[in-house]
């Protein structure tokens, strides 16, 4: 037995040794990363320093562009959005941002559901890497279950699948291929399919913790004096209603939030060639899009009336 | 499938029946009563498994066919889940009454001693399916701390969940996207998704054996292996010796060959065979799809045997390399198409799948490239684990090697990989629903 557990030790003493080499070097080289996602995650939660800030998934990452509102509005913006993250990850990258940075308009693009979803807790391990740094991040990471502590003491497990991705954001022809302005990332490809109509379910159980980080992500921007816009933007199919969006409708309109939403908008249901996908406008539509939020911005926001 | 601790009910009450029954069994003389005993141990065994796993399957099928002929009966859906691992612990209850009946073994006097063999929980939820002449004594014999049986059997668990954790929900991501949305892909991509699912599931449920055989073998029990690196297999015959052994050594011994086996016309032999993989298909689960699966495969032992096709008998030196290797790829693509029916939801969408692999051409989906890789990799990295224990089982190196500090650094470096580009995020056993 004596021999077992000695062996044992070793063998767990290599693994150690081998984990926290392994671990620092991909922290090391995560950091280091200059272009990519998860640079951008980096920058949205460590350096920016931007007026107006978009928040949100894959279609606030494709569907708001910088340059369209810093030249409309004459403010410095910044697009933190970020493919398959929802409600927890939004409102923690807010929470830790406002540690050093306090933006003065925040438009929040509103897409997911308020249904349980374990996928959408799986999701958050896009925030691990920054377990160590960030308290905010700590208290969202829990929502994954009670082991995440534990399972962070070893220094590979934050950064588990990522090594392919580190690599790539830390090679020069990374910064071409993904290339992104001010976080925003253009989609050139045009959708040419007909319009489709939409079920979506009438009515399911909620999920309370992610009504929490939504009811918590407008509490911090009221707190903080920054105005917020909840938008819908544009899909490429018909719905009759979701149960969600009149959710969020409901909340912000309880909140006195101005809430948007272009789901139904003609314009946009009228112009495939404005799509990427049926999800997400191409950078034609993305432009067009912006300058339509820009142009309500400048008519309501208190904040960015010239 | 379900873990509710109420269902705890269920194996006690399983544990108790074929206790009392097989207790019955061996103190009856006269044959008609250890048989009477024997048939209520079946049945109430069986019935608990059909309740919760077959009734509603029978209910919709059953009564669906006879509205086609115009008879309306419909009996209420039930509506419990399935008990996590009935089908494992009840046929090794079932299996161990048998074996009484017919005075293989003895009835095990002591109940804590016979429901530690129900429910010893290293293969509790997903087998092996244990046979009582191999775990019962095991219990009873004074166990002494073993260091080469501890080592083997953590070496087992960190080869197992790199199986599960690398391999199998790796796969599973490729797997679920292409096969959730079939109309979406081209015949390129339902084929790696096909292929992928092949593995997939041997390292799924491979992955859980290692596991549990590993976990019993450190506490000094020995398990039944379970799987013997089945895509070497050169026949469909040889396929089934190294897959799931305990459970197709369980329908040999108490389904086919009670049937008459190969002692009885060719014929009768045909539809033994049909019969015993039908049902092991449909012990899969409650669907058409399942038993289709089944049939698919005994279809295949029926026409090897007819042409006598029995490669595997061979010694490894007798075979020629091209010949064998054609074998393994014949087998190989034989066993990946019945996998369609297993993995897909439906008939209809079986038969989709398979229609878009023939006519549908396209570029492949690739989904997310790291994931893509990391299957590939894991794909790699246990075929050539797998291929050097087939093939060059003398060799030793790595895991073998004759140097302490080799093997050791060998599966320190897979317990890294596990932690790299492992998938930790909502994986269940595939098994575990059966």
């Amino acid at each position: 037995m004596k021999k077992f557990v000695k062996h044992l030790l070793l063998g767990l003493l290599a693994i150690a040794l081998l984990d926290f080499a392994i671990g620092s070097s991909l922290e090391h080289f995560y950091f280091k990363q200059d272009s990519g996602f998860q640079y951008r995650t980096t920058y949205s939660l460590n350096h920016v320093k931007d007026d107006l800030m978009i928040f949100g998934s894959s279609r606030a990452n494709h569907h708001y562009v910088p340059h369209v509102f810093e030249s409309e509005l004459d403010v410095s913006c910044y697009n933190t959005g970020r493919d398959g993250t929802y409600f927890f990850y939004q409102t923690a990258l807010l929470k830790t941002m406002l540690k050093r940075h306090r933006p003065k308009v925040i438009v929040y693009d509103f897409y997911g559901s308020f249904e349980y979803s374990q996928s959408d807790y799986d999701r958050l391990s896009s925030l691990l890497p920054y377990y160590e740094q960030h308290e905010e991040i700590q208290e969202v990471l829990a929502l994954k279950g009670p082991f995440e502590k534990l399972k962070t003491l070893s220094k590979i497990y934050p950064y588990n699948s990522l090594l392919l991705n580190i690599i790539k954001g830390n090679m020069e022809f990374n910064k071409e291929r993904s290339k992104d302005f001010k976080g925003y990332v253009p989609l050139p490809n045009v959708w040419n399919n007909t319009l489709e109509p939409l079920k979506t379910a009438s009515e399911y159980q909620f999920d309370q913790n992610k009504l929490k980080a939504f009811e918590e992500f407008i509490y911090l921007c009221k707190k903080n004096n920054i105005e917020l816009y909840v938008v819908v933007s544009p899909v490429f199919y018909e719905y009759e209603s979701d149960f969600s969006i009149a959710t969020c409708e409901k909340i912000c309109s309880e909140q006195n939030i101005p809430f948007y939403d272009f789901t139904k908008n003609h314009a946009f249901l009228r112009k495939p060639e404005w799509y990427a996908d049926i999800l997400h406008l191409n950078q034609i539509g993305a432009k067009k899009f912006s300058g339509m939020i820009a142009d309500s911005l400048q008519v309501n926001s208190g904040h960015l009336k010239k | 499938m379900n873990w509710q601790p109420t269902y705890a009910i269920l194996i006690f009450f399983s544990t108790i029946v074929t206790y009392l029954c097989a207790y019955k069994i061996e103190k009856t003389e006269k044959k008609w009563h250890k048989k009477k005993y024997l048939i209520a141990s079946l049945i109430i065994n069986l019935s608990i498994l059909f309740l919760f796993k077959y009734y509603n399957f029978f209910n919709t099928s059953v009564f669906g066919l006879l509205q086609e002929l115009g008879i309306r009966v419909q009996l209420p859906n039930f509506k419990y889940l399935l008990p996590v691992g009935i089908s494992f612990y009840t046929f090794q209850a079932v299996g161990y009454t048998i074996d009484v009946y017919r005075g293989d073994i003895k009835h095990e006097k002591h109940f804590g001693v016979y429901a530690l063999f129900v429910s010893f929980f290293p293969q509790l939820v997903a087998g092996p399916i244990e046979r009582a002449k191999n775990l019962l004594p095991q219990f009873k014999t004074y166990k002494k701390f073993d260091y080469e049986k501890a080592v083997v059997g953590v070496k087992l668990m960190v080869w197992g969940f790199f199986m599960k954790l690398v391999v199998a929900d790796r796969l599973a991501i490729y797997v679920n996207s292409v096969y959730g949305n079939v109309e979406y892909h081209s015949s390129i991509s339902l084929l790696t998704a096909t292929l992928f699912f092949a593995v997939q599931i041997y390292c799924d449920f491979a992955g859980y054996s290692n596991i549990a055989i590993g976990c019993a073998k450190v506490m000094g029990f020995d398990l039944m292996t379970n799987f013997r690196r089945p895509y070497f297999a050169q026949s469909c015959a040889e396929f089934w010796q190294r897959w799931h052994i305990s459970l197709s050594t369980w329908f040999r011994d108490y389904v086919y060959i009670p049937l008459g086996g190969n002692q009885v016309s060719k014929n009768r032999n045909y539809i033994n065979i049909l019969i015993t993989f039908v049902v092991s298909g449909l012990w899969h689960g409650a669907n058409w799809t399942f038993v289709i699966w089944g049939a698919l495969n005994g279809f295949y032992q029926i026409v090897f045997k007819i042409f006598r096709f029995n490669p595997g008998k061979k010694g490894r030196k007798e075979r020629r390399p091209f010949t064998y290797l054609s074998n393994i790829i014949l087998t190989f693509v034989l066993i990946c198409f019945s996998w369609i029916f297993f993995r897909a939801d439906s008939f209809s969408h079986a038969f989709e799948i398979i229609k878009r692999m023939v006519s549908e051409l396209g570029p492949i989906f690739i989904g997310d490239n790291s994931s893509f890789v990391y299957g590939i990799f894991g794909i790699l990295l246990l075929f050539l684990k797998d291929g050097f224990d087939e093939f060059l089982p003398e060799k030793k190196i790595f895991f073998s090697s004759s140097y302490r500090s080799v093997r050791t650094l060998s599966y320190a470096v897979v317990v890294i990989l596990i932690m790299m580009i492992g998938v930790f995020d909502g994986g269940q056993f595939i098994y575990f629903q059966f």
